[in-house]
């Protein structure tokens, strides 16, 4: 094993300064992720040509792939830093390329402005509504066969890498996204949730919405918690065509 | 209880990059769907019933000619042409266009097989696009018109495919065609909810690659009658009838006389 770990990582200083590439040579050790290799950066922040510059800024806050904080370019392709191990990375002499995610605002080197989620979610009400001025009691009861249904929808981490791998998801389309979508699934399947299944479904026939899905599918293949994101998908476009029906016929 | 959570308060800065979605706001799911629905009915009924009619080929010109000759008998056949093929056919392919140029196909990164079958559709729709364009102009509206002489549909398309240039294009026509047709039916399903399952796409996958492949199929050995199986075909086998060998008109009829058709009545 070569004692010495080759990184090239594409860094910005502010949203609107241009890109550079950094080259650093980090100590290998064991079972190293790219979350503990940027902290071994961060300790001694000295590029291969022995400059000295800044520690990396990314995201990231669990370290176990729950918070969905530091999805990232690795070697090309969208994954969570956490997850991403630096043995099974490596080819040969080959560096690891780190990048921002390319399809969203730029905060400062790995890190983006993923906020087009949070709104999206807030588009299409993806909560249960159960805030009030009195106690509302317990909620309805839910069978096991639902709870199995919800349960890996309601594993998504918001990371957006359903949307980062898109090519449906540009500034062009402003595609939702997968993520959203399979979340309307979860919250519509809610007993309780179900209460604002209509406008859920019907925001989702706005522009942007789940039409413009390609189904090119690499949404379910790059999901690092493997959610059914396709059959949301396909369920909740369903959903939304019988709505539209409905409602040119009844409102 | 309360169904509805306070308005969000109006966030007056404008996110850069992607945008939000625009809760219920545009037109663009119903042009989507209709675009959808428009590649299998009619647009793809009509693809069936062209490559099912051109196998009449198989059976020689004159067989096909009896075929052209059946089509160009239904009722109302010019509203059934405009309002059935031309004016969907064109929906769908500008609006194909316009969703084909507003994806950002990333396969070189995500080489999966999902991925290529998206791009795939996109590049079959638009070499199906400018066949189609080429092959109405030609085959419908320029040269012989065919449904004033459905005799000489076969001598048209095999001087036509006489040119090995056009010979290979329409066989490539043929294969993107169906392929976009074929994907085309699996989409329709995955999107429209009827095949939510991977299981059931899975197998819905093997159907529309069977039909497809049997499309196709048809189509090319269609193409290899009127190239090779036939050669040298008559220009037009339901020549018009000359005046001399029409019926001969009737004499006038001496008054008084019984009608030979109809018996009985008198004249």
């Amino acid at each position: 094993m070569p004692s010495i770990i080759k990184v090239e990582i594409k860094r910005q200083a502010s949203p609107d300064s241009p890109a550079v590439t950094e080259k650093f040579e980090v100590p290998y050790r064991p079972n190293m992720n790219i979350t503990s290799l940027l902290g071994e950066i961060a300790l001694n922040p000295t590029t291969i040509t022995g400059q000295a510059t800044t520690p990396i800024t990314y995201d990231s806050n669990c370290l176990e792939e729950i918070c969905g904080s530091c999805a990232m370019l690795i070697n090309g392709k969208a994954r969570m830093a956490c997850s991403a191990l630096v043995d099974k990375l490596r080819s040969g002499d080959e560096p690891i390329t780190l990048a921002p995610l390319s399809k969203f605002p730029i905060v400062r080197d790995l890190s983006v402005d993923r906020s087009v989620l949070f709104e999206n979610l807030k588009a299409v009400k993806a909560w249960v509504p159960i805030d009030g001025t009195y106690d509302l009691g317990s909620g309805p009861r839910q069978i096991p066969q639902i709870q199995e249904q919800r349960y890996p929808l309601s594993n998504c981490i918001s990371c957006t890498i359903c949307m980062e791998v898109c090519p449906q998801f540009n500034d062009s389309t402003n595609f939702v996204g997968a993520a959203t979508i399979a979340q309307v699934k979860l919250f519509n399947m809610d007993p309780a949730g179900a209460v604002l299944k209509e406008e859920r479904l019907r925001a989702l026939a706005g522009d942007g919405g789940v039409q413009e899905c390609g189904f090119a599918q690499n949404c379910v293949e790059a999901c690092p918690k493997q959610l059914p994101l396709t059959e949301a998908i396909s369920d909740v476009s369903r959903d939304v065509i019988f709505q539209g029906v409905k409602d040119f016929f009844t409102l | 209880m309360a169904t509805t959570a306070p308005p969000a308060p109006a966030s007056s800065t404008r996110i850069k990059g992607v945008q939000p979605l625009r809760a219920g706001q545009g037109n663009s799911f119903l042009w989507r769907k209709l675009h959808s629905l428009s590649g299998i009915i009619p647009i793809g009924a009509f693809l069936v019933e062209h490559i099912v009619s051109n196998f009449e080929t198989w059976n020689g010109p004159l067989a096909y000619a009896k075929q052209v000759v059946f089509l160009n008998s239904l009722p109302l056949v010019r509203v059934l042409e405009w309002g059935l093929i031309f004016i969907p056919l064109a929906f769908h392919a500008l609006y194909g266009v316009f969703i084909a140029f507003r994806g950002r196909s990333n396969v070189n990164v995500y080489p999966w097989a999902g991925n290529w079958m998206y791009i795939s559709q996109r590049v079959t729709g638009l070499i199906a696009f400018a066949y189609i364009i080429q092959h109405v102009l030609r085959q419908r509206f320029l040269g012989v018109q065919l449904p004033e002489h459905p005799g000489a549909a076969f001598h048209k398309v095999q001087v036509e495919l006489s040119n090995p240039w056009m010979l290979a294009i329409y066989v490539v026509a043929m294969i993107a065609t169906t392929w976009h047709f074929a994907y085309g039916i699996w989409l329709f399903a995955a999107k429209w909810g009827i095949t939510p399952g991977d299981k059931a796409r899975k197998r819905f996958g093997y159907v529309c690659a069977g039909f497809g492949a049997a499309l196709c199929l048809m189509g090319l050995i269609s193409i290899y009658s009127v190239v090779y199986k036939y050669p040298n075909a008559p220009e037009d086998v339901l020549p018009e009838q000359p005046a001399s060998i029409s019926l001969p008109t009737p004499s006038p009829v001496p008054a008084g006389s019984t009608n030979p058709a109809q018996p009985g009545e008198v004249r």
